[in-house]
């Protein structure tokens, strides 16, 4: 199912069941808490993680921003195929080489004559995409007609990932950035959905998990170098790979609850010395 | 071809792209550079071969699958490969991990116990290791820490207990001069600057950016504490094999280094 997200950009969601793994089992009965009252998007019957992709539709073609992991591999391609009425891709870009966004590469025909592959790399073959037009972070780029700018990320899981702003609907395509936890039923939830916001343990929870790095830093930094990408681009939503996207004023409290998790994980670890 | 590193430790090494040009090191001429030279940022793979059984830590990247599986070869022959760990899922790390296992269809795959979503990278069904898990490969064991400096979260380091190897992963690499391949530091031509630790952690570990300096600095001090290496095998730079726990408190300088004067560059 493909979410419109704004006028041609659409968000096609993928989940990942993670099963109820105690950790935030507050009553001690082996299980979490089954009605989720602490809001961090896992009950009773395990948690959800988005694994998505995002389908841009260009003046000169469809282009997929990231292409799923191989545990969803049928599912992206159903859902390509259905949001392209069976013509497929015109070109793929990819924020990073990482298994769960670039695991479809070669079934989405991506880097044949066809369906031109995007990739920000400064060693593309040592990342497994030797056929990868290459772009740099910092770089603006015309990608069937559309133009993107590749942006040096504050929240990443590795060295080379880019987020990509789309500058014809202000969507910032933000990877790893910008993820929550949800629960089974808020599966095509974008920040839209939600009667007050996307719950901020959900949020924190995923960051901690996986921005495991987030523990080390002074958050005044990362709000500082956040201020700055969204005072140069004009963001209209967030589109991350492992949570709902986040769509106008939604974005200014999403943030601000960012950075209290950011704050968070950073007070509650202490070296082990 | 592979190096030893000790007894029945060896380094097999990838090259990957010269970075000159990427890193602009013409134009900024750091006190490290060499102009006459390319310079590398490897990857680096080991395998620990003990009286019983071997293992190989990582497989480098898929550019060079030929390469590692002919160094396997030479270094395992009839013995085989009994396991294969994957310190992460990086491609670089564990592209080969397929063409490995098809090569050694009896090894064993290890994986990080960390992290949450490991059927996404098609560990599921590896054995999983966690601090402390050991492995005894006859005389020697092998054991397991969670990694401390990191880029995702299903990660693991390793320790070579005889020969008190710490295995690093992303932390401490560094460019080195094109000379200077399968070289121990104490080797090179030119001394060791912590530059080129700076230079590879800002780009490769690119939120040191954002740390709050003195956290980072205890928590070096914490793992000296707990490992005090002998030798360093970092899995994007030169063997170090003296004065290893040097290096270890260089590293308390490299994140004030990396606040005051910003991210040199990015990698990609």
């Amino acid at each position: 199912m493909a979410v419109e997200l704004t006028p041609t950009v659409e968000w096609l969601p993928q989940c990942y069941p993670h099963e109820n793994d105690g950790r935030d089992d507050h009553d001690g009965d082996g299980s979490d808490s089954r009605d989720d009252h602490d809001g961090d998007g896992r009950d009773g019957d395990g948690y959800h993680e988005h694994v998505s992709v995002y389908l841009v539709r260009a003046d000169d073609g469809d282009i997929l921003i990231d292409s799923g992991s191989v545990y969803h591999r049928e599912a992206v391609q159903a859902s390509v195929d259905a949001a392209t009425d069976e013509t497929g891709l015109d070109a793929l870009v990819l924020s990073h080489s990482d298994y769960p966004h670039a695991g479809n590469v070669s079934p989405l025909g991506a880097a044949s004559d066809d369906v031109e592959l995007v990739a920000s790399s400064g060693s593309p073959a040592q990342q497994g995409l030797p056929a990868a037009r290459t772009v740099s972070i910092g770089d603006e780029e015309r990608i069937r007609g559309r133009r993107f700018s590749f942006v040096d990320p504050p929240l990443a899981d590795r060295s080379h990932t880019t987020w990509i702003y789309d500058h014809v609907d202000g969507v910032l395509f933000t990877a790893d950035g910008f993820g929550a936890y949800h629960p089974p039923e808020r599966c095509e939830a974008t920040s839209a959905d939600f009667e007050d916001e996307i719950p901020a343990e959900a949020v924190f929870e995923y960051h901690r998990d996986n921005l495991v790095w987030l523990r080390y830093v002074d958050p005044a930094k990362i709000r500082r170098a956040l201020d700055d990408i969204f005072g140069t681009y004009d963001v209209t939503a967030i589109a991350p790979v492992h949570g709902h996207p986040i769509v106008g004023t939604d974005i200014d409290s999403y943030l601000e609850g960012f950075y209290d998790a950011a704050e968070r994980i950073a007070d509650e670890y202490e070296v082990d010395v | 071809m592979p190096r030893q590193i000790a007894d029945g430790l060896y380094w097999i090494y990838e090259a990957g792209p010269d970075r000159v040009e990427r890193f602009e090191l013409d134009r900024r001429d750091p006190d490290w550079y060499d102009p006459d030279h390319e310079v590398y940022i490897p990857q680096c793979a080991y395998l620990v071969e003990g009286e019983d059984e071997t293992l190989l830590f990582d497989t480098l990247s898929p550019a060079c699958t030929d390469h590692v599986l002919d160094a396997l070869a030479d270094l395992v022959g009839d013995r085989g490969l009994d396991y294969l760990v994957v310190s992460h899922p990086d491609v670089p790390h564990a592209g080969n991990a397929p063409a490995i296992l098809d090569a050694y269809p009896d090894a064993e795959l290890v994986a990080p116990g960390y992290g949450n979503d490991h059927e996404l990278y098609r560990l599921g069904e590896a054995t999983h290791v966690t601090e402390g898990d050991t492995i005894d490969l006859g005389d020697r064991v092998v054991e397991f820490h969670e990694a401390t400096f990191l880029d995702a979260p299903v990660s693991v380091w390793m320790t070579d207990r005889r020969t008190d190897t710490l295995f690093t992963v992303d932390w401490m690499g560094f460019p080195h001069l094109g000379g200077d391949a399968l070289r121990f530091v104490d080797e090179t031509d030119r001394a060791f600057d912590v530059e080129q630790f700076v230079e590879f952690h800002s780009r490769v570990l690119f939120w040191y950016q954002y740390v709050d300096v003195e956290t980072v600095q205890r928590e070096v001090d914490a793992l000296l504490e707990k490992f005090d290496p002998s030798i360093i095998a970092p899995s994007h730079g030169l063997v170090i094999r003296e004065d290893a726990t040097d290096y270890v408190e260089l590293m308390k300088d490299v994140p004030g280094i990396v606040d005051r004067r910003g991210r040199v560059g990015t990698l990609g």
